[in-house]
């Protein structure tokens, strides 16, 4: 499985629209093998949703995400998990806990409501670790 | 003055206010910052600015920060942000030093403004649409939003194909904000709102004593969108004459304006855009075959909104947002009745009758409540054959049984075909039909 997190030094992006860089991350049986990170630059919408397609991502965690590029990158078939803030290595740890849903990995104004039109993940599974 | 007192003056301003310590960390947070980026004062205070405001500038040259290292303020700096429900609106910051009474710098204090009406109107006006105004969830849209960049770099003709009032200028106005020729002009043109003698010169201009009253040269729209796009709408009535002429800018890049002599170098990228189905004409030897597959290099073809209705919830919104701000009302909303007509209905017209069936609403409606009494006759008078005999389906569940049974009945008991309609996945549909106990004779 292929984990992308958008970046911002060690924490990730805010923003996921307006984010420089990603982070991908190659997990196996649940413990992570190989990790690199990816510039993503000046982007449009439409092609950082076909970039993360190309590199065979299956789960986008990240942090805002405008519903457009939401739409965009669940239409190609990767989930995503949004409003997602923290340190890279505790968000990576947490995800593979199946801990994201703890409240510190939230950002401020998210609701799990938010998901509507965000992904098509619905349910317990939220946020939920590995499948 | 007391933090109560402080509260008071802020939330009364009308452009959004907060405070950072010097930590990045929100101390004060007005309810016009609430109001534009979606998230409360409780959870904003303490929480980094970044992760509130949400901001293009956020991470590659936050104004606030220049601010705190220069001592200078800054003013109205346009930036883009993403608010609570996941919508761009762009805003104006300010940013000035937060000091206390001895003139120690405490933080900084960040102002700023809803700029999305400026935005939508300057939008309007110059015409400069992109993807991000296609309003659309449907996985046939998005699949072409995801391959819209390569096709606005790749610089070759492209048709597009789609019924009336499904946006094609709007899509072709997209792709060409997306590619390098976007500084250059777009001209749109209508071929079948033109006679056909009018259309050669209209498109190719005239030399002067080309004709009687042609005291002077005139550039045509080719001239006129030299360098840029060129979006020649219902390619498919024009004349074997025009269609000729055609041909040989597509072939050689160059044409010869009515009575002039020599061929005009065209660097003009060409959009082209039916409702009809070109296949068949050059089947029926009404199109050209060779010009045809000249333009047809990259055909895009545009669902009817009856094929996208996961749409229409989402383009009443827009619209009703948009006339909000051309008639100067506040609608909220429309009843869940109306959503319900309006999702039944089948738009021959597609976007464009949509968006005229919210106008006519907006003209009757005297509340902040679109009802059923405020639609158009064309589709109440399809409600009365079709739907709500039962004067007022009143739960969501009878609502939902309403509209199974008529897609149901519209595709003639194919589940499939009705789950497309409804915007909703086949197993969805199986599932609620069972637990609804609809059998597919209904």
């Amino acid at each position: 499985m292929k984990i992308a997190i958008p970046v911002y030094g060690n924490t990730v992006s805010n923003v996921f629209d307006f984010a420089h860089r990603i982070m991908l991350v190659d997990v196996e049986n649940g413990r992570e093998i190989n990790r690199c990170e990816v510039d993503v630059g000046n982007r449009s919408l439409p092609q950082r949703a076909g970039q993360l397609k190309t590199m065979g991502v299956n789960v986008l965690i990240c942090g805002a995400i405008s519903q457009l590029l939401s739409a965009m990158v669940t239409a190609s078939g990767i989930e995503v998990l949004p409003y997602v803030t923290g340190n890279i290595e505790n968000v990576l740890d947490a995800y593979l806990a199946g801990q994201l849903i703890r409240q510190e990995f939230s950002m401020p104004g998210f609701r799990p409501g938010l998901r509507r039109g965000l992904g098509r993940r619905q349910g317990c599974r939220w946020r939920g670790g590995l499948r | 003055m007391k933090n109560a007192e402080q509260n008071v003056i802020l939330d009364s301003i009308s452009e959004g206010v907060f405070t950072v310590d010097l930590d990045w960390r929100i101390t004060s947070f007005n309810r016009a910052a609430e109001e534009i980026t979606g998230i409360s004062r409780k959870e904003a205070t303490g929480k980094y600015c970044r992760e509130v405001l949400r901001a293009d500038v956020c991470e590659t040259g936050c104004t606030l920060s220049e601010t705190m290292q220069t001592g200078k303020p800054i003013m109205n700096k346009a930036v883009q942000i993403i608010n609570a429900q996941g919508k761009r609106r762009a805003i104006a910051i300010s940013t000035a030093l937060f000091k206390d009474s001895k003139g120690k710098i405490i933080g900084g204090v960040e102002t700023f403004r809803d700029m999305s009406m400026v935005e939508q109107l300057r939008k309007e006006i110059k015409g400069r649409y992109t993807y991000e105004d296609m309003i659309s969830q449907s996985h046939k849209m998005q699949n072409l939003f995801a391959i819209l960049p390569n096709v606005a770099e790749s610089n070759t003709t492209i048709l597009i194909e789609g019924q009336s009032g499904t946006g094609k200028e709007l899509f072709a106005r997209a792709i060409h904000n997306l590619s390098f020729r976007k500084d250059n002009p777009f001209i749109a043109v209508n071929c079948s709102a033109l006679p056909d003698t009018l259309l050669e010169s209209e498109l190719f201009g005239y030399k002067a004593g080309a004709f009687t009253d042609a005291k002077k040269d005139k550039p045509g729209r080719f001239a006129l969108a030299q360098g840029g796009t060129i979006f020649l709408d219902e390619i498919g009535d024009i004349s074997a004459s025009v269609q000729v002429k055609l041909l040989r800018v597509l072939q050689d890049k160059t044409y010869e304006p009515v009575g002039g002599v020599s061929p005009v170098k065209a660097d003009v990228r060409i959009i082209t855009a039916t409702n009809k189905k070109l296949e068949q004409l050059v089947k029926e030897s009404i199109f050209r075959d060779d010009l045809y597959y000249r333009i047809n290099v990259m055909k895009l073809e545009l669902p009817p909104l009856k094929d996208r209705k996961e749409d229409i919830p989402l383009l009443i919104e827009h619209f009703i947002s948009r006339f909000n701000r051309l008639h100067n009302k506040n609608i909220c909303c429309v009843t869940n009745e109306v959503t319900a007509a309006l999702l039944a209905y089948d738009f021959p017209g597609n976007i464009r009758e949509l968006e005229n069936i919210i106008e006519h609403c907006f003209v009757l409606c005297e509340g902040e409540i679109i009802e059923i009494k405020h639609l158009p006759s064309s589709v109440c008078s399809l409600l009365k054959t079709e739907m709500v005999q039962d004067a007022a389906p009143a739960t969501i569940k009878q609502m939902e049984i309403l509209l199974i049974q008529q897609a149901l009945k519209r595709s003639k008991g194919n589940k499939t075909a009705a789950a497309k309609q409804l915007g909703i996945d086949k197993s969805t549909l199986f599932r609620k039909m069972k637990s609804f106990d609809i059998s597919e004779s209904e």
